[in-house]
């Protein structure tokens, strides 16, 4: 064993857990009017993990006997989840300022999730599997609940914990019956025990433990029907808060979700394909119906995030490797869109208070053109208009259905898009086509506007980078199935 | 007496010793101490609840504050026992490792203390 | 040169169309106009290089669709046959053009006409240049279109809207024929190049194929489908109904559209295609029938209508019925012979109509005409030549053709060739009746005008007579003169190979008795003197005579009551049955469970969705819950499998 090429290996994530402490050390010393000097610090830890993580070298290593793994895959994963989380933040410190959440523990909070996420996209093991999201969900349930003396923060915050807890349970019992029946938590060993065992199928405990943590997992990235909690935590979340869990976490839960189904349980690929398949196409059916009759906008975006999730599954549930490439591609995709479309949500403000009532957008195209025009971008986008970026997100992830034979599943994918289509073309109509109401305020903000002007353009221009994006998630797509 | 259970005799002879002292003990207090109950003596004490009592009611957050700042590091010390026998199999890594763990609570402890959650007012 | 005369209308109608209303109607009517008058004088170059000379030639343009064994080119086939029918589309349309300029002086939407009409030009040379069924097809469609268009041209009159409509919705049901036959064309053949498909005819002349248990003869039911097309084209008996109607279109559009070029499409398709239909004799004995039967018929409706333009139409329908049953006979030569003499006698009577038309301030009605010839000298003398040659009287130009067509019927020898022949003369009879009612009506006699319209009438600008001169030339000399070459000795050294004869009846038909020949003109005058004694001796003889046979003169007056039959047979339970898919089927079935009741079960599915958001921890704990326990049984269930 060799501590210095573990370190080495984990050198992104020890840098960002060491700097976690620091800061909150530096925090708590210097007091909440070193908050934004924080966050900043924060933001520049995520970009030099990022740098960290880009040069660090291509190849699948493991480290800590085999309870850490580093593979392109992981990588794209935690350069997506650095991003989104980077650019939340961003978006948080303004609003943070204006509305009254001072606290200096929100970046740091920020930032142990955001450990906790390189974690579980780099968990080897079913016990580091676990400790990535532990750390990852308690860093949430603080920050969904951070507004104290805000009744629905309050709500969001302890809804969130309380099924989670129920969810973390879930998850811990379906790897203890996995452990049990299979012999060790470790990914490799759990896939080579899986490789070996008889056609028949798997112990009866290890499918029960499977189903189990399919549904700890389904929870994190809120798949029907485990998905009841993302709507009230949505809307009762500070909206930045929205913004960051609708981002980061969905990131690498998805990721690790995907690692965990191909990686150690790839050999009973025909068992667990049923439930994912059903997940997926719950979910979309889901997020496209029930987002029609929404109010709040932050509430439609819960289930539009159910919906995407429903779609990404459908990469997941081909099992094969144009599947995992179109999932890390529709998570790249994912990523701009939500964000900007936070970004606009961020700047809907009214004499200085929030407004969350889609109804508050009519008519925005003459109060405010460059939004809307940028809020119809991502609208068109995520309902999979071509060229925008969420048509090919989309379109990956169907060409894995269809190669691995889905139709059906690529067929309700499809009819699930349209009726989605119904509620983004609907904020479009509102924009452009209604009496306008008192303008928003403005200016905006430069972090805000950045944002938008900077993901609004990646998304309606997205056909530029698609060859690199779609090379590197190939790459990463591939490292899944190398083992 | 098969070799089993006469493992467990000095165990026996811990519980009987234990038994006893404590029997003495009450004994003695019963006996020797003063006895003037009154309603003050008889009420609940130190944490603030009607020992038989509906459950639901409102009482100081910071109970709980101080229960589960205990919590953490009761369950630190749980920890160092194992850790403290098997030092000698585990190694240099090992001690490094606990060092390690300490500094995390270490940096949690004087967070904890700064916010100011270790006084009561 | 091929492709400029091919191509000069279609400049002409894309400029004219897209910009010819902001630059002025004077700017139209040039680019129009002039474009075609070049073209028409090309065409008379052509038909001298390609009949004369024999010149004839492919010109391929493009490879237009290319599909696995199916490809069709764009090719501009040049032959004889299309050179005459090239020679007669552009002369027409080039005199009605310029008669346009005139007749349409006083019209707000100038451009629009010029542009249509331009645009019909090119579809009908499209048509007849064709190379392949397709390329024909294409054509076929085009100038339906431009007729739609221009028979509805003034969009404003109900009527005219109500004509556009029939005349399309008619000519849909012989297009669908057409179109079947195209398809078994290509079934047969594998191919719908016309050099290919008339190669292949001989070899495939006996096979037959099984269409609901019975053997149907193939070539038989191909050629039949495509007479269909032939006959919604052409007007012909049962298909008939759109032609007096689309009257409602303005007069210079009656004259090349309605009686020159488009109604004549038919006949020209069956004389191109007949390679196939030689070898489909069934075939043309239903086309002699229904030809001779055209004839008669629709010269009985002509000798009791009252509106100008429609007699004409009526009398239109008669000839193209000659023109039938002469290719049905394989008189091809001959039918082509009668559609160029017709072209010129018939746009010259149309004209001539519109002429008085014009002149009486848009009066139609003959019952309100009379006594304008001294009003409109040229105008009448020029009708009096055309209806001298439709009557077929000796020298003029529908003597030689109508004679050579009737002869060539009795010269067949078959049953139905006389049927033909004798429908024919009564036809002939019938023609010069009608024809010299309408010129004792409208010219002759004491007025029926009101004052005030009687003094304003006029005679036309030159603009309009200058075309009408052209016309009449060729309705007295293009008999004579083509004779020779269509009909005659030069016959076969001018068709070349753009026709097939396997019997020529043509020759037969030099060889009848005295007295067929004779017996048309016979016939004519006979005609012309009844209507002289009807119209200008005894004018009360006519309404006696239609009291004493009232059944029958109301029945010929009402057109045979097809229009009426139609109406009962499929007009009313096509609107019924319209009315009840629209309000039972579309309405309550498709948009019920269609956009609408897709659209209300999203609400309600959205609505369903939302109330499962209880806000309640305990029920979300619980879907989770009952989740796993779903997932699990399933997994189980397919474990134990």
């Amino acid at each position: 064993m060799n501590l210095a090429a573990d370190i080495s290996i984990a050198w992104p994530e020890i840098f960002v857990a060491v700097t976690a402490m620091l800061l909150l050390i530096f925090g708590v010393f210097q007091g909440n009017q070193s908050a934004r000097l924080i966050s900043w610090l924060t933001v520049g830890v995520m970009f030099i993990a990022a740098v960290l993580v880009l040069s660090s070298h291509s190849g699948r290593t493991v480290a800590f006997n085999d309870l850490f793994v580093v593979d392109a895959f992981a990588n794209f994963a935690k350069v997506l989840l650095l991003l989104g989380a980077a650019l939340t933040l961003i978006l948080a410190m303004p609003f943070n300022a204006r509305e009254g959440i001072p606290q200096f523990e929100f970046p740091v909070l920020v930032l142990f999730a955001v450990l906790g996420m390189m974690m579980m996209v780099s968990a080897n093991d079913l016990i580091s599997l676990y400790l990535g999201i532990e750390l990852q969900s308690l860093s949430l349930y603080v920050l969904a609940a951070i507004r104290r003396d805000a009744l629905r923060s309050a709500e969001a915050g302890l809804k969130y914990f309380v099924l989670g807890a129920l969810s973390s349970g879930i998850l811990l019992y379906g790897m203890s019956l996995v452990y049990g029946f299979a012999g060790s938590t470790g990914f490799d060993n759990l896939a080579a025990v899986f490789a070996a065992g008889d056609h028949d199928g798997a112990p009866i405990g290890v499918i029960v433990g499977l189903v189990f943590i399919i549904a700890g997992l389904a929870f994190k990235v809120s798949a029907v029907p485990f998905h009841m909690w993302t709507p009230d935590v949505y809307e009762g979340a500070p909206t930045p808060i929205t913004a960051f869990f609708a981002v980061a976490p969905k990131i690498a839960a998805m990721a690790l979700f995907v690692r965990v189904m191909l990686e150690p349980f790839g050999d009973l690929f025909e068992q667990w394909q049923q439930v994912i398949w059903f997940i997926s196409l719950a979910s979309m059916t889901l997020g496209a119906f029930a987002a029609i009759n929404q109010t709040n906008i932050k509430r439609l975006m819960a289930y539009s995030s159910i919906g995407h999730m429903g779609f990404v599954l459908v990469g997941l549930a081909a099992g094969n490797e144009t599947g995992a490439q179109g999932v890390l591609l529709y998570l790249t995709v994912y990523l701009f869109m939500n964000v900007g479309t936070f970004a606009c949500i961020l700047a809907m403000r009214r004499q200085g208070r929030m407004v969350e009532d889609i109804d508050q957008l009519a008519g925005l195209s003459r109060t405010s053109p460059k939004m809307a025009l940028a809020l119809a971008i991502f609208m068109f986008s995520m309902a999979g208009i071509p060229p925008l970026a969420g048509f090919f997100g989309k379109y990956y992830v169907f060409l894995a259905a269809i190669q691995a034979e889905l139709y059906t599943l690529a067929v309700v994918g499809l009819l699930a898009s349209v009726v989605s289509a119904f509620y983004y073309l609907r904020i479009v109509k509102l924009m452009y086509f209604d009496e306008p109401l008192d303008a928003f305020d403005q200016p905006v903000g430069k972090e805000i506007s950045t944002i938008v002007i900077g993901t609004s353009a990646v998304t309606a221009l997205f056909i530029l980078v698609l060859w690199p994006v779609l090379g590197s998630a190939a790459i990463a797509a591939a490292t899944l199935f190398a083992v | 007496m098969n070799q089993l259970l006469l493992e467990y005799l000095p165990i026996l002879i811990f519980l009987g010793l234990a038994i006893g002292l404590s029997a003495v003990m009450v004994t003695a207090s019963f006996i020797v101490g003063p006895n003037n109950p009154d309603v003050e003596k008889n009420s609940s004490y130190e944490c603030g609840f009607e020992p038989f009592d509906d459950a639901r009611m409102k009482f100081d957050v910071r109970f709980y504050l101080v229960a589960i700042l205990f919590i953490i590091f009761d369950l630190e010390v749980a920890f160092l026992f194992p850790w403290a026998i098997s030092l000698g199999d585990i190694g240099v890594f090992g001690f490094w490792s606990m060092v390690v763990f300490l500094g995390i609570l270490t940096v949690g402890f004087v967070y904890e203390w700064r916010k100011g959650a270790l006084e009561w007012e | 040169m091929f492709t400029a005369t091919i191509f000069l209308p279609l400049i002409g109608a894309i400029i004219a169309g897209f910009v010819g209303s902001r630059l002025g109607n004077r700017f139209a009517q040039l680019v129009t106009v002039l474009p075609m008058l070049a073209s028409a004088i090309l065409a008379c170059v052509i038909l001298y290089t390609v009949g004369f000379e024999g010149q004839g030639e492919t010109v391929h343009l493009f490879t237009w669709i290319d599909v696995g064994t199916l490809e069709i080119s764009w090719a501009l086939r040049f032959d004889t046959l299309t050179a005459v029918m090239v020679f007669v589309v552009t002369v027409v349309s080039a005199m009605v053009h310029v008669y346009s300029i005139g007749y349409m002086s006083h019209d707000p939407h100038i451009p629009r006409f010029m542009a249509y009409l331009s645009l019909f030009t090119f579809f009908m040379l499209a048509l007849v240049t064709a190379d392949n069924f397709v390329q024909m097809f294409f054509g076929w469609e085009g100038v339906g279109l431009c007729s739609y268009l221009l028979i509805g041209f003034w969009f404003e009159k109900p009527t005219a809207n109500a004509a556009a409509i029939k005349a399309f919705v008619v000519n849909r049901v012989g297009d669908f024929g057409f179109l079947l036959g195209i398809l078994g064309v290509f079934f047969a053949f594998g191919s719908l190049d016309f050099d290919t498909v008339f190669a292949a005819v001989p070899g495939v002349a006996d096979q037959s194929f099984n269409f609901l248990g019975a053997d149907v003869h193939m070539l038989t039911t191909v050629c039949l489908l495509l007479f269909i097309g032939a006959m919604g084209k052409s007007a012909q008996i049962g298909l008939h109904t759109w032609l007096p109607d689309a009257m409602e279109g303005p007069t210079p559009v009656s004259a090349l559209i309605h009686a020159a070029t488009m109604v004549t499409a038919g006949v020209f398709m069956v004389v191109r295609l007949s390679p196939m239909f030689e070898f489909a004799p069934v075939a043309l004995t239903v086309i002699v029938f229904v030809g001779g039967t055209t004839a008669f018929f629709a010269a009985t409706i002509g000798l009791t209508q009252w509106d100008i333009k429609r007699v004409i139409a009526y009398s239109t329908c008669s000839q193209l019925g000659y023109m039938f049953f002469a290719v049905g006979v394989g008189a091809y030569p001959a039918a082509i012979f009668h559609l160029m003499t017709h072209a010129f006698f018939k746009a010259l009577l149309f004209l001539g109509s519109g002429s008085v038309i014009h002149g009486m301030h848009d009066e139609q009605d003959m019952r309100r005409m009379g006594g304008l010839f001294p009003k409109m000298k040229v105008t009448g003398t020029l009708m009096w030549i055309g209806s001298l040659a439709l009557a077929g009287v000796p020298v003029l130009a529908g003597f030689w053709s109508k004679d050579i067509i009737l002869e060539s019927a009795f010269a067949a020898h078959t049953g139905m060739g006389l049927y033909a022949f004798w429908a024919g003369i009564a036809a002939a009879l019938m023609t010069a009746f009608y024809s010299w009612r309408l010129l004792f009506l409208t010219f002759h006699g004491k007025t029926r005008a009101d004052n005030h319209t009687f003094e304003g009438v006029h005679e036309s600008p030159p603009i309009m007579i200058a075309p009408l001169l052209v016309l009449a030339l060729g309705a007295i000399f293009s008999g004579y003169l083509a004779k020779e070459f269509f009909v005659g000795d030069g016959m076969e050294a001018f068709w070349g190979t753009s026709i097939l004869m396997l019997h020529n009846v043509i020759e037969d038909a030099h060889h009848a008795p005295k007295w067929v020949a004779q017996l048309p003109t016979v016939m004519a005058a006979i005609g012309i003197a009844g209507a002289w004694l009807m119209y200008m001796l005894r004018p009360s003889w006519p309404g006696k005579l239609a009291a004493l046979i009232r059944p029958v003169y109301q029945f010929v007056f009402s057109k045979w009551y097809f229009d009426e039959l139609y109406d009962m047979m499929f007009i009313r339970p096509s609107f019924y049955l319209g009315r009840g898919l629209w309000k039972s089927g579309d309405g309550a079935v498709i948009d019920g469970v269609g956009p609408d009741g897709i659209a209300a079960a999203t609400r309600d599915i959205a609505g369903r969705a939302g109330r499962m958001q209880s806000g309640y921890l305990y029920h979300y704990a619980f879907a989770m819950l009952i989740g796993i326990v779903l997932f699990a049984s399933w997994f189980l269930f397919g474990f134990f499998q």
